[in-house]
C-alpha cells in the first residue's frame, strides 16, 4: 500500500489505542497514587508509590468475603446455566415437531425482554421461597438471566452438527443420553467454551440482581461492593480504583491465557 | 419406513420420535418459566395496581398507570428521550468506529492481532468500573479531559461534560461505545473475512478505488454482521443501568435519566404497581424500536 | 486468531424473528397461567415486637447493625470493639449498604428481618416510610432517648412514639476558608445577601473561585437549598407544604430563592453543573476555592486532603439586614432505631444504648470530625470546637428533607441546577412546579 493510506492507518490505530490505553492507565497507575497526586499528575508513575489504597480496600471492605462469593455464585452459576443449556440445545437440535420450535423461542424471546420487567414479582417470588440474600438464591437468578443466551449459543452450534452422527450414534444402540455424554459434548467443547466466557462476564460484572437480593455483607458480591465504595458524601478516586483493579484481575488474567475463547465466545453472544 | 410418512404425520412428526429428546430440554423450560417467564407475565398484574411494595392490601387501578406513564409523566418521557439519544448516539459511533478499525484490521498479522486484543478489553470490565474511570476523566476542574485539553492548549474545548443538559447523555453514550467497540470490531472482521477475496479483485478489474471496494463490495456483504451489531448495541443500549447508576446515583440527574434508571427510581419511591407499569412500557419500547430497525436495515440491503 | 464460529454468525439474520414470533405467543398463551398461577401483589407479614425490648446486661447472641456510612466504617469497629469488652457474649457485626441504594432496599430487608437487628435511616422520607411501615420498636421507654436534647429527638418521634434516635448532627451549611476571607479584608461572616454578596466579591481579589458548588453531585447538590430557602420560605414545612400542593414553586419565595441562586452564579467555579464534591474538595483544601458550598462534613475529608487553613461555617442569609429568622441550617444525618422485627432486639437496644453513651459518642464524635446528636459529649477536635457553637445557635433544621418523593426532592435539585445554567429563574419554577403536579397529583 502506498505512502499516506498507510500512515492515515497508523494513525488511527495509533490514536485509537491511546483512547483504550490511557483511562486504564489512569486506573492502574492511579490505584498507588494519593488523591492528590492523582490530580497533579493522573498520567505520571507515581512518585512515592503507596499501598495504603490497597490496604484500605482489603482490610475495611469485606473484600475477601467479595471475591469469594463472586468466584462462588460465577462459578456455579455458568456450570449450571451451561449444563442445563447444553442439554435443551441437544434436544431441541433434536426435536423435528413444531414444539420443537415453540420451546425455543420461549427460551429465546427472555433475549427481548429486559430483566427489570421481572424484578418487582422476582422479588416477592424470591422471598416466598427465602432465596433472598443468600448466594443460592443469587445463582438461581443469574442462571435464569444467562439460560437464553446459552441456549441461543449452544443451540446455534448444535444444529450445525450433521445429522448423520446423531444417526450412527443411534444405530449403535446408544441411548439419547449417550449421544449427548459421548458423542455432542465432546464435540461441542469450543462452543461450550465460548459460551462459559461469555456467561462468566455477564455474571461476574452484574449489579442488578446482588443489588436487589442481597443485603448483608457477607453475600455481597464484587461489583456491589464496589458501587458501595462511593460514600454517602465522599468519593476517593484512588481507592475505587484499587477496587476497580481487584475487581477485574480474574478476567483480566483469563483473558490473557484464553483470549481465544474470550473473543469467540463474547462475539457469540452478542450475535443474538 | 415409507409407509409411516403419511400426510398427518409429515404435519406433526413424531411425538414418540420426540419424546426423549423433550426430557432434555424440561430442566431448563421448568427453571426458566418458574423464575422468569412467570414474573414477568405477574408484572403486568402487578402493572394494573397501585401496591407499594409493603402494604398488605391495594388497589386495582386499571389502566391508570400506562396511561400516567404515556400521557402525564414528563419524567418518563424524558427518560425516554434520553433513552432515544443514547441509543441513537450508541449505534452510530460503535458501528462506524468499529467498521473502521474491523476494516484497517481485518488482515491477520501480528500488530492487527494485538491491536484487536487490546482494544477489546474494556468489554471485560464491569459497568461499574467503566463509569468510576469515566466519572474521572469528565469531571470538569481536574478530571483528565479537561485537563488534557489545556495541556495541548485547546482551552476552549474544555466543558463541564455530565453537567451539559443537552449533552450529558451523548457523553455516557460514548463511554458506552468506548467500552463495546472493541466486541463489536471482531464481529465485523469476522464478517469481513468472509467476503471471498475475487470480489475484490473484480472491483479492482473494473476500476473502483477503496471507496468503490468499500460501497460495491465489502458494505452490501457485511450487513449481516451490521445487523447483529445494531441490535446487539440496540438492547446493551436500554440496559445501560450500571453504567448510569455509577456516574450519577439514584436517581440519575434528569438528563442522564433512561427508561432503566427511571424504572428503579419508581422503584426505590415504593410505587411497585408503576413501576411495573413502565417496565412493560419499557419492554414495548424495546421491541418497537427493534423491529423499525430490522425494518430500516432490511430496506439498505435491499438497496446495496 | 479464530474470531468467530460460523454457525452462529450465520445463524442470526434468521433467529430475531423466531424470537419476537415466539415472545408474542407466549405472552398470549401464558396469560391464563399467570392470572391462575400467582400470589400476586401484597406481603406476609413476619413477626413483630413495637415496644423494644428493656436494656438487658446480660444481651448476647448475632446481632447485625446495618447502615450506608462506607466512610464510617472503622470508628464504628473501634467501637465494636469496646462494645465487646462490656457486652462478650454479643456478636456483632456491621452490615454497609451501598447509599445509593439503602433507601430502595433497606425498608424491604427491614420488615423481614433479613437484616439489621439496630439500624440507621436517613431522616425525612426514609424514616417516614419505615415508620408507616412499622419497622421501628418504639425506644420511649428507654433510658437512652434521655441522652438526646428534645428538639433533636423530635426528628426520631411519630405519632409521638420515640422510634430513633438522631446521632450524627451535621451542618448543611456552606464552609468558607477563613485565611482566604481574612486575606479577603472580611473580618465577619455577613448576615444579609448584600453583605454575603459583597463578601464574594472581595473574595474574588484573592484569586480563589470564591463559591464553590457541587452542581453535577446528585448527592450533594442540594444541600445548598437548606440556607438558600431557610429566610426566604413562608413557613418552616415549606418543602412538606409543596409536597402537599399547599405551597408551590412558582410562588415568589422559591421563584427569589432562585433568582439568588442565579446571583451566586458567577461567583462560582468553571464547569459547575458538571463538578463533583471530590473534586470541589480537593481544590478546597488546596486554597483554591473559597467556600464549598455543602456541608460541615466537607471538613474532615479537607484535612485530610491537606488542608491547614481554619474553617467555619458560611450559610448565605438571603434577606436584608435584621430580617433573618435563622442563622444556618443542621440536620441529623441519620437516626438509630431497633428492629421490630429483629430475633435479638436485647442485644440492638444494647448497642443503641452504647452509642448513646457520651463517653462512646465522643469516640465517633472526635473520629468522624462529626457533632453528634448526644448531649455532654467533649469535643477534642479542633474544628468541632470551632464549630461547637453553632449547636446552640439559632439555626432550621434542614428542610429538604421535607421533600418525601425522590423525584419531587430531584425536581427542585434541578430547578437550581437549570438556574445556574442561565435558565431563566420564572421558567426552571415553573418545570420544578409541573413535575411535583405530576407525582402529587
Amino acid at each position: 500500500m502506498p505512502g499516506t493510506p498507510a500512515l492515515a492507518r497508523r494513525a488511527i490505530l495509533g490514536v485509537y489505542a491511546l483512547i483504550i490505553v490511557v483511562p486504564l492507565l489512569v486506573v492502574v497507575l492511579g490505584a498507588f497514587k494519593s488523591r492528590r497526586q492523582l490530580v497533579d499528575s493522573p498520567l505520571g508513575v507515581p512518585t512515592s508509590p503507596t499501598a495504603d489504597n490497597l490496604t484500605r480496600v482489603l482490610s475495611t471492605q469485606s473484600m475477601g468475603d467479595a471475591f469469594l462469593n463472586s468466584v462462588i455464585v460465577t462459578g456455579v452459576a455458568v456450570l449450571v446455566s451451561l449444563f442445563l443449556s447444553s442439554l435443551a440445545a441437544f434436544g431441541l437440535a433434536r426435536i423435528r415437531g413444531r414444539w420443537g420450535w415453540v420451546v425455543f423461542a420461549f427460551l429465546v424471546a427472555g433475549l427481548a425482554v429486559p430483566a427489570q420487567t421481572a424484578i418487582v414479582p422476582q422479588y416477592v417470588l424470591w422471598r416466598q421461597l427465602g432465596l433472598l440474600n443468600s448466594l443460592t438464591g443469587l445463582v438461581i437468578a443469574e442462571v435464569v438471566v444467562t439460560l437464553p443466551v446459552a441456549v441461543f449459543i449452544l443451540t446455534g452450534f448444535m444444529r450445525t452438527l450433521p445429522p448423520e452422527l446423531f444417526e450412527a450414534a443411534s444405530i449403535d444402540g446408544a441411548s439419547p443420553w449417550r449421544t449427548y455424554r459421548s458423542v455432542v459434548l465432546p464435540l461441542s467443547r469450543p462452543s461450550l467454551a465460548a459460551a462459559a466466557i461469555f456467561l462468566f462476564v455477564i455474571t461476574w460484572n452484574d449489579l442488578l440482581y446482588p443489588l436487589l437480593f442481597v443485603s448483608t455483607p457477607d453475600k455481597r458480591t464484587l461489583p456491589l461492593v464496589l458501587l458501595g465504595f462511593k460514600g454517602e458524601f465522599l468519593t476517593d478516586y484512588p481507592v475505587l480504583f484499587t477496587g476497580v483493579l481487584i475487581a477485574s484481575a480474574p478476567l483480566v488474567v483469563i483473558y490473557v491465557f484464553l483470549q481465544r475463547y474470550f473473543v469467540a465466545g463474547l462475539t457469540a453472544g452478542s450475535s443474538r | 419406513m415409507s409407509s409411516t410418512r403419511g400426510p398427518a404425520r409429515r404435519r406433526w412428526p413424531g411425538l414418540r420420535r420426540d419424546a426423549p429428546y423433550l426430557w432434555f430440554v424440561l430442566p431448563a423450560v421448568v427453571l426458566y418459566g418458574y423464575f422468569f417467564a412467570l414474573p414477568v407475565l405477574q408484572a403486568f398484574q402487578y402493572a394494573l395496581t397501585d401496591w407499594d411494595g409493603v402494604s398488605p392490601d391495594y388497589d386495582m387501578v386499571g389502566l391508570d398507570n400506562l396511561t400516567r406513564a404515556v400521557s402525564d409523566d414528563s419524567l418518563f418521557t424524558n427518560a425516554l428521550t434520553n433513552n432515544l439519544t443514547f441509543l441513537l448516539t450508541v449505534v452510530v459511533v460503535q458501528t462506524l468506529v468499529s467498521l473502521l478499525l474491523a476494516v484497517l484490521l481485518v488482515r491477520n498479522s501480528r500488530s492487527s492481532t494485538f491491536l484487536r486484543a487490546l482494544y477489546f478489553v474494556p468489554a471485560i470490565l464491569s459497568s461499574v468500573s467503566v463509569a468510576f474511570i469515566w466519572s474521572f476523566i469528565y469531571e470538569p476542574g481536574d478530571g483528565l479531559l479537561n485537563q488534557a485539553w489545556s495541556a495541548i492548549g485547546l482551552d476552549g474545548m474544555r466543558s463541564s461534560y455530565l453537567g451539559e443538559p443537552g449533552m450529558a447523555i451523548v457523553y455516557v453514550g460514548l463511554v458506552q461505545a468506548w467500552a463495546h467497540i472493541g466486541q463489536l470490531m471482531i464481529i465485523f472482521i469476522a464478517g469481513l473475512q468472509q467476503i471471498p477475496g475475487e470480489l475484490y479483485e473484480a472491483a479492482d478489474l473494473d476500476g473502483a478505488g477503496r471507496w468503490g471496494r468499500f460501497r460495491h463490495v465489502t458494505w452490501p456483504l457485511i450487513a449481516p454482521a451490521t445487523a447483529i451489531v445494531v441490535s446487539y448495541t440496540t438492547i446493551q443500549s436500554f440496559k445501560a443501568f450500571d453504567l448510569i447508576l455509577g456516574m450519577s446515583g439514584n436517581p440519575p440527574s434528569r438528563s442522564l435519566d433512561i427508561l432503566s434508571t427511571r424504572l428503579y427510581t419508581t422503584y426505590s419511591d415504593s410505587e411497585l404497581g408503576y413501576a411495573a407499569a413502565q417496565s412493560i412500557l419499557f419492554m414495548v419500547i424495546i421491541a418497537a424500536v427493534t423491529v423499525l430497525q430490522r425494518r430500516a436495515l432490511r430496506l439498505t440491503r435491499q438497496e446495496g | 486468531m479464530h474470531l468467530v464460529s460460523r454457525g452462529s454468525s450465520t445463524r442470526v439474520p434468521a433467529s430475531p424473528t423466531l424470537g419476537r414470533r415466539g415472545f408474542v405467543q407466549l405472552l398470549g398463551a401464558a396469560g391464563a397461567v399467570s392470572l391462575a398461577g400467582c400470589a400476586g401483589p401484597g406481603s406476609d407479614d413476619p413477626g413483630r415486637q413495637s415496644t423494644a425490648a428493656s436494656l438487658d446486661a446480660d444481651a448476647s447472641g448475632d446481632v447485625i447493625f446495618s447502615h450506608w456510612r462506607a466512610e464510617d466504617q472503622s470508628v464504628f469497629d473501634e467501637l465494636l470493639a469496646r462494645f465487646a469488652e462490656t457486652y462478650p457474649d454479643v456478636e456483632l457485626t456491621q452490615d454497609i449498604a451501598p447509599s445509593a441504594d439503602y433507601q430502595a432496599s433497606a425498608l424491604q430487608r427491614l420488615r423481614n428481618g433479613d437484616s439489621g437487628d439496630a439500624f440507621s435511616t436517613f431522616r425525612g422520607a426514609q424514616f417516614n416510610a419505615f415508620a408507616e411501615a412499622g419497622v421501628y420498636s418504639d425506644l420511649g421507654d428507654l433510658d437512652l432517648v434521655g441522652s438526646y436534647p428534645d428538639e433533636l429527638a423530635t426528628i426520631g418521634q411519630s405519632d409521638g412514639k420515640q422510634l430513633a434516635v438522631p446521632y450524627q448532627v451535621v451542618f448543611l451549611d456552606p464552609v468558607v476558608n477563613l485565611d482566604l476571607l481574612e486575606k479577603a479584608g472580611v473580618s465577619e461572616i455577613p448576615t444579609d445577601w448584600d453583605g454575603y454578596l459583597a463578601m464574594l466579591d472581595a473574595l474574588r481579589g484573592t484569586g480563589a473561585v470564591p463559591f464553590g458548588w457541587p452542581g453535577g453531585d446528585t448527592g450533594n447538590l442540594g444541600q445548598l437549598v437548606n440556607t438558600m430557602v431557610m429566610n426566604n420560605a413562608p413557613a418552616e414545612d415549606m418543602f412538606t407544604q409543596v409536597g402537599a400542593g399547599e405551597l408551590k414553586l412558582t410562588d415568589d419565595w422559591f421563584v427569589t430563592t432562585l433568582r439568588q441562586y442565579a446571583e451566586l452564579a458567577p461567583y462560582m467555579q468553571e464547569g459547575v453543573r458538571g463538578t463533583l464534591h471530590d473534586s470541589l474538595l480537593q481544590q478546597f483544601a488546596q486554597g483554591e476555592v473559597a467556600i464549598i458550598a455543602s456541608g460541615s462534613y466537607a471538613i474532615a475529608p479537607s484535612r485530610a486532603a491537606g488542608a491547614e487553613f481554619p474553617m467555619d461555617l458560611a450559610p448565605p442569609v438571603t434577606v436584608a439586614a435584621g430580617e433573618a429568622r435563622y442563622v444556618g441550617v443542621h440536620n441529623a444525618t441519620f437516626l438509630l432505631g431497633v428492629n421490630a422485627a429483629s430475633e435479638n432486639q436485647e442485644a440492638a437496644v444494647a448497642w443503641v444504648d452504647f452509642l448513646s453513651q457520651p463517653e462512646n459518642a465522643a469516640v465517633y464524635a472526635n473520629s468522624t470530625a462529626q457533632h453528634v446528636g448526644v448531649e455532654g459529649v467533649t469535643y477534642e477536635n479542633a474544628d468541632l470546637k470551632r464549630l461547637e457553637r453553632w449547636l446552640t445557635a439559632d439555626t432550621l433544621l434542614a428542610p429538604r428533607f421535607q421533600l418525601l418523593d425522590l423525584d419531587v426532592q430531584a425536581a427542585v435539585d434541578q430547578s437550581t441546577v437549570a438556574v445556574v445554567g442561565g435558565t431563566s429563574p420564572e421558567q426552571a419554577a415553573e418545570e420544578a412546579q409541573a413535575i411535583v403536579d405530576q407525582q402529587i397529583g
